[in-house]
């Protein structure tokens, strides 16, 4: 019995072959009875192996993956909305704050003018309206957090 | 294959209509490799569920020019791996048992005449989760040599190897299940 061959028998039963070992196996076999045997046992595994029971998931447990899938989409699509919903107030409070700063400063100037009197400086304007600004944003903020928190201690 | 990539498609746009084809297509083959690769019921369970929202997750990533099944079956065997290593490292250590000598086919060959799948199947829960795999994939799954090797990440030679390997612990395997069950 050839060694090289006897490892090849394995392979064969599997179909894991090349061509021209194929070949090589099926001459050797013709001539060799000992590895003609060994291929029939092999044949056996090959064959117990291709009818092994095909077990599948329960429905329930492809119900429950949907589900689950599912709630990852919608969340994912939530936090994408969110996440542009945030850019787009961002942006907006930023060329608010910029074009705030001509306004004030042509509101501070006019208003001097009409009262004929000078009114404060248009920047410490500026700045109180700036601050008044970043303190109610903190405040929706922080109300924000809170009842995403308490919505999450729900869920 | 075209409906893998239309569905996949749906899945990257948020449409979870593409989730249940993909599913109802893959499902089957799925969970028998997570059977047999990490050999318990429940975690197999758990592993198949945890795949299906990494590929959820991860569908941008996904090269729909290449067929779904491969790609899918790396997710699962990735996340598998990983729990096999934190449960018991050692189990994916490639393990060297004595093959059966030449000189046991005569038992091996009554034990055969005799030879269930069933049979076929407990000898297969007694190898090691790698043996388990490509035994699974070749036989199971009808993968080709070269899906194999790319599945498991290896060159071809190897894969080849891996699977001469498997085949003869599983054989001897079974010859220990003959000798024992003619012993009693």
């Amino acid at each position: 019995m050839s060694a090289h061959v006897t490892e090849l028998l394995a392979l064969a039963a599997a179909g894991a072959l090349e061509t021209s070992e194929s070949e090589r196996v099926a001459a050797h076999l013709a001539l060799c009875a000992a590895c003609a045997a060994r291929a029939e046992e092999w044949r056996h595994v090959a064959d117990g192996m291709r009818r092994l029971p095909q077990t599948r998931p329960q429905p329930v447990l492809v119900a429950r993956t949907r589900e689950a899938v599912e709630a990852l989409v919608a969340e994912r699509a939530e936090r994408a909305f969110n996440r542009a919903a945030l850019a787009f107030v961002v942006g907006l409070a930023w060329t608010l704050a910029i074009f705030g700063w001509f306004v004030f400063d042509l509101v501070a100037g006019e208003l001097a003018l009409r009262l004929a009197r000078p009114i404060g400086s248009a920047a410490a304007w500026y700045a109180a309206y700036l601050l008044a600004g970043w303190l109610a944003a903190g405040a929706a903020a922080v109300m924000l957090g809170r009842r995403a928190q308490e919505e999450g201690r729900l869920v | 294959m075209d409906a893998d990539r239309e569905d996949a498609a749906r899945l990257c746009q948020g449409d979870t209509s593409g989730l249940a084809g993909l599913m109802r297509r893959h499902q089957d083959r799925l969970f028998r490799y997570l059977l047999r690769l990490l050999g318990d019921t429940s975690v197999a369970e758990d592993v198949f569920q945890q795949t299906w929202l990494h590929v959820a997750e991860r569908i941008r990533r996904y090269d729909a020019s290449r067929p779904f099944g491969p790609w899918l079956v790396t997710v699962a065997r990735n996340l598998a791996l990983d729990l096999l290593r934190r449960q018991r490292p050692s189990s994916l250590d490639e393990v060297d048992e004595p093959l059966a000598s030449a000189s046991g086919s005569d038992p091996l060959q009554q034990a055969m005449a005799r030879q269930s799948a069933a049979r076929v199947e407990a000898a297969l829960g007694g190898l090691g989760p790698l043996d388990r795999e490509v035994l699974s994939l070749r036989f199971e799954d009808e993968l080709e040599l070269p899906q194999l090797a790319a599945t498991l990440g290896v060159p071809l030679p190897t894969a080849k190897a891996r699977l001469y390997r498997a085949l003869e612990r599983l054989r001897a395997k079974l010859l220990t299940g003959a000798a024992t069950g003619s012993a009693r």
